[in-house]
């Protein structure tokens, strides 16, 4: 078989030789014979005359040797591309339109899928990535859903877990890297030293991290990524041995990753050990997550997700046992939970996206349907010339391949055309913040993704003619010959399939305006949310402390004096700083207890936004004042032990009482009395992680000087453009410390607009992939509906020449696009409100079925399709009956 | 006409396999050896030669190759590849016991029924 294949493929690939040896050969062959027979005293015309009547006629004779190489069946194929290229060539209208939606078409579902394909479907860069798990603390009564894992997790689960063959622990972060004056602030991860076994890929170069380097007296040590290794080291094999400064502290390089390293989304240039003191791993220490540390594990070959889960629960419950805050905890509804990686990861987008590949897939559907509905048009206007081809003698299976061959050709040619848009569509998602989704920046068009392209737009081609065919089969070859040349109507059924095309293309359109509506309005629901402070005119940036060079006193001095020369700055209104604002991403949540609060029964300590603030920060972030006051640049000097918080915690605890001068301890447990901070004012609530957050959790904010971080923004307001002051900002920090950056600046309101992308871009594509879908029908009914009216130009041109108007002629027509439109969209409602209970999770304050949007979406189909119908009904209505009845 | 036999459908590819395994022939040297070796009692319809030399080089049981005629023109000549000659094994094999059962057949008579 294979001999054959290649025998065959050498034919075709030397053509030319083939064809002229085998006239050659004949030649050779006749002029033999020819020799011969005169030898034998034959003239030579009576013994060309032999030799033909014996050979038979060379053309048949090569046609039989070609046969014998299969190479017949390529020869029909090209000249069937060939006649089906200039008939697409002969109606450019028709084609245009068809590429134009194949290309559109195929190009947005490419791009849907591409990122379906890269976040949800491709396989983490590890060895079975499947048996990755991710293993977080949940204490959901708490109000805290999730708090990664402690260091004292790890060290009590290493080993003794038998479902997993490997555990460990990892912390993103980012340091400033380099020697002084050449710093540079990059993402880094700390990781223990079973990380990369756990994963199943280690350093190309060197070695990982061992037990001995993991307290904070030895671990200088670390590991580069490749990228950074090529190129901060120019890819020198030498490389391990060398020193390089982290935070200052000089490091050993001990180990270069290969560069095909990948954690998740992490761009981690430098990887450190997690290094921790005895106390860090202490039992007291077990629920002190924070959601800071991050716990990964891979399962023994032969255990399953519920046996590590089951293992786990009894490692916790004994565990559990001795623990003074036992009773606590198990209020609090504390599990450690077992997630596969991946789908724990893509977790959130998930819907989202499969939400936007249903969308686009219906826009695929409506590309298809209507370009059926023009192929089946185009093919009715074929069947004369078909029947007479098939009354010559043409046989029935050459004429499928040709239909075969020119639909396949079309989507052939669209396909390529769709392979374009989907890479500049790939582009357009960057644009709107596809690279930050989970495994966003691994999106990519590639030749797995073209190829896909290619497969689908000539399967497309094949299963469009099927349709044809069967329009072009099934009629009887004299009735075509017969109906036409009368200019009879068409058949009965061909007419229903194409009105069937014509509703099934409306009711989907309806649905995809519908759910763009949807995700429209709910947005905007989202976006009339107050974040509960003031946004406008607030410039805010992060400034990272590294702990070598600013240790607790030194950071309160840092903050002081950066106070000090913003409050100088020429447009600032005032100033402070927090160890995070809203929006910015990093958001945890800590306990705190109420003095004299007595909880309930199951009610356990509960979590809440805490912050450390300095300088003037609520006042420059327009936090409302409820009651009392705001802290001020005099509470973060005298360092008096006083708090501020925010209305939800205050109704919370006080329903019916003032929170000022209540007391409250930073912790889960009740402390001494010299320890309790007091409650001099109560702000509004404000949303820290997003505009959708509901849970009201309370926020406490604590003078800075008791909430050291080795990270804080800055909070700047103006009354200038607030990124006009960025420059001034950078500035003012460089002269306190010129190792110091100031990195994500940004407005409030940019932070805020920033935090809608995930609500933004959906419903963005789905109105760009609506505009299509409504343009698509526009031009399927109009393709209808003109054929219908030039099918019975003569009817028409009878009826008028027997006394019929103008006006009747048009409304007759119109009638019918009301029918297909009516049917289209009562349809098109069912579906739109299932469509809006599937997408009920993603929307906002948005009823599945909400009139107004439904009625929008209607009419706004229902204009576009009544639009599309008047040209064609108006044209009838202009039919001279002279004229249609005396052509042909 | 004289003494020429009909072609047995299906004999023509195994008498060309026999004809080329001699020695390496162009087209019309093997319409002449099949004629040789029959004795003149076998005529090849020249039809079909052709696509039957193209079948069978197609099915690599035989050789194609350009080389120097005996008056010297440019011929395409044919040889047997391994193939081929394992396939001229058989075919010789199988016709010769169809041939002696059916000449055992024929020659049957009454007596030794």
């Amino acid at each position: 078989m294979l001999k054959r294949l290649r025998s065959l493929f050498r034919a075709l690939a030397r053509r030319r030789d083939f064809e002229d040896g085998m006239s050659e050969e004949l030649r050779f062959h006749i002029e033999q014979y020819t020799d011969d027979l005169v030898r034998c005293g034959m003239s030579r015309e009576k013994a060309a005359r032999q030799i033909r009547m014996e050979l038979g006629s060379p053309i048949n004779l090569k046609a039989d040797c070609r046969e014998a190489f299969g190479l017949h069946l390529f020869d029909e194929f090209r000249r069937q591309l060939n006649y089906a290229a200039r008939l697409l060539r002969k109606t450019p209208a028709f084609t245009a339109t068809a590429l134009l939606t194949l290309a559109v078409c195929l190009g947005a579902n490419l791009t849907i899928f591409g990122v379906i394909d890269s976040v949800l479907l491709r396989p983490l860069p590890f060895p079975q990535p499947e048996r990755l798990m991710t293993i977080f603390n949940t204490y959901p009564k708490a109000g805290v859903e999730r708090d990664g894992s402690s260091i004292t997790n790890y060290y009590e689960r290493r080993g003794r877990i038998p479902a997993f063959a490997s555990l460990s622990i990892y912390a993103y972060g980012t340091e400033i890297v380099g020697e002084l004056g050449s710093t540079e602030r990059l993402q880094t991860m700390r990781v223990s030293p079973d990380f990369f076994s756990t994963l199943g890929l280690g350093p190309a170069i060197g070695r990982t991290f061992t037990d001995e380097e993991t307290t904070s007296d030895t671990d200088h040590v670390a590991i580069l990524s490749d990228p950074f290794w090529r190129q901060r080291y120019n890819a020198d094999p030498n490389v391990l041995g060398k020193q390089i400064r982290v935070n200052s502290v000089p490091r050993t390089v001990i180990g270069v990753l290969p560069a095909s390293f990948r954690f998740l989304s992490s761009d981690a240039r430098v990887f450190l050990p997690l290094a921790s003191r005895p106390e860090d791993r202490a039992p007291s220490r077990r629920h002190s997550g924070g959601n800071v540390i991050q716990m990964i594990a891979r399962l023994q070959p032969d255990a399953t997700l519920a046996q590590a889960q089951g293992e786990l629960d009894a490692q916790n419950a004994a565990l559990e046992v001795d623990d003074p805050q036992a009773k606590m905890i198990a209020d609090a509804g504390f599990r450690s939970l077992v997630v596969p990686l991946r789908a724990d990861y893509v977790a959130a987008v998930r819907p989202t996206l499969l939400l936007l590949e249903a969308g686009v897939l219906v826009l695929l559907l409506i590309g298809a349907v209507n370009l059926v509905n023009l192929l089946l048009i185009r093919a009715g206007g074929r069947v004369k010339e078909l029947a007479v081809r098939q009354a010559l003698g043409a046989g029935w299976r050459y004429l499928v391949s040709e239909v075969v061959v020119e639909t396949t050709l079309l989507t052939f040619v669209g396909g390529l055309f769709g392979l374009a848009v989907g890479a500049g569509g790939i582009q357009l998602l960057r644009g709107l913040g596809a690279d930050r989704l989970p495994l966003g920046s691994h999106i990519v068009f590639d030749a797995r993704l073209a190829l896909l392209g290619m497969v689908a737009s000539i399967v497309m081609g094949m299963l469009f003619a099927v349709p044809v065919v069967w329009f072009q089969l099934r009629r009887h070859l004299g009735n075509a010959l017969h109906s036409v040349s009368r200019g009879g109507t068409s058949g009965h059924g061909a007419q229903i399939l194409r009105h069937g095309f014509i509703v099934s293309q409306i009711a989907l359109a309806l649905i995809l305006l519908a759910g763009a509506g949807l995700l429209g309005l709910s947005l905007e629901r989202v976006m009339a949310v107050s974040p509960g402070f003031q946004s406008d005119h607030v410039l805010t940036g992060q400034i990272l402390l590294p702990w070598a060079d600013y240790l607790e006193a030194g950071r309160l001095k840092f903050v002081e004096s950066l106070m000090d020369k913003l409050d100088q700055l020429p447009g600032v209104l005032s100033a402070g700083v927090v160890n995070n604002v809203p929006f910015s991403g990093n958001i945890g949540k800590s306990a705190a207890t109420v003095a004299g609060h007595v909880r309930r029964p199951g009610e356990s300590a509960r979590g809440h936004y805490s912050y450390g603030v300095a300088g003037d920060y609520l006042r420059s972030m327009g936090f409302s004042l409820r009651a009392g006051r705001f802290l001020t640049a005099d509470d973060s000097r005298r360092s008096a032990r006083v708090c501020v918080v925010d209305e939800d915690f205050a109704r919370y605890y006080w329903p019916h009482a003032s929170a000022i001068g209540q007391r409250l301890w930073d912790g889960p447990e009740a402390g001494k009395d010299a320890e309790t901070f007091t409650i001099v004012g109560v702000v509004g609530g404000v949303k820290q992680a997003g505009l959708t957050e509901n849970e009201a959790q309370g926020a406490i904010y604590y003078p800075y000087a008791f909430r050291i971080g080795d990270s804080v923004y800055v909070a700047l307001r103006t009354r200038l453009a607030p990124e006009s002051l960025a420059l001034a900002l950078q500035k003012v920090v460089r002269q306190i410390d010129a190792n110091v950056p100031v990195s994500d600046i940004r407005s409030m309101d940019t932070r805020i607009a920033d935090s809608l992308v995930a609500r933004r871009s959906p419903a963005l594509l789905a109105g760009l992939f609506s505009g299509i879908a409504l343009l698509l029908t526009s031009i399927g009914t109009y393709g209808v509906l003109s054929y219908a009216v030039a099918q019975r130009r003569r009817e028409i041109g009878v009826r008028m020449a027997l006394g019929a108007q103008p006006g009747q002629i048009r409304m007759q027509f119109l009638a019918l696009s009301l029918r297909l439109l009516t049917v289209g969209t009562v349809l098109g409602l069912i579906g739109a409100w299932q469509a809006g209970r599937a997408m009920r999770s993603l929307l906002f304050q948005v009823p599945p079925l909400d009139v107004a949007v439904l009625a929008a979406a209607a009419s706004m189909t229902a204009a576009v399709c009544l639009a599309a119908c008047l040209l064609p009904s108006q044209r009838a209505a202009q039919i001279s009956p002279m004229e249609a009845l005396t052509e042909e | 006409m004289d003494k020429t036999a009909e072609l047995l459908p299906g004999t023509l590819d195994m008498l060309i396999l026999k004809a080329v395994s001699l020695k390496p022939l162009h087209g019309y040297g093997v319409l002449q050896r099949i004629r040789q070796i029959s004795g003149n009692a076998l005529e090849i319809p020249q039809g079909s030669l052709y696509p039957a030399l193209y079948r069978l080089e197609h099915h690599g049981l035989i050789n194609a190759e350009w080389g120097q005629s005996e008056n010297n023109r440019r011929a395409k000549y044919y040889t047997l590849t391994a193939a081929g000659r394992r396939r001229l094994r058989d075919e010789t094999a199988g016709w010769n016991r169809l041939a002696a059962a059916i000449a055992s057949a024929m020659n049957t008579t009454s007596e030794e029924v």
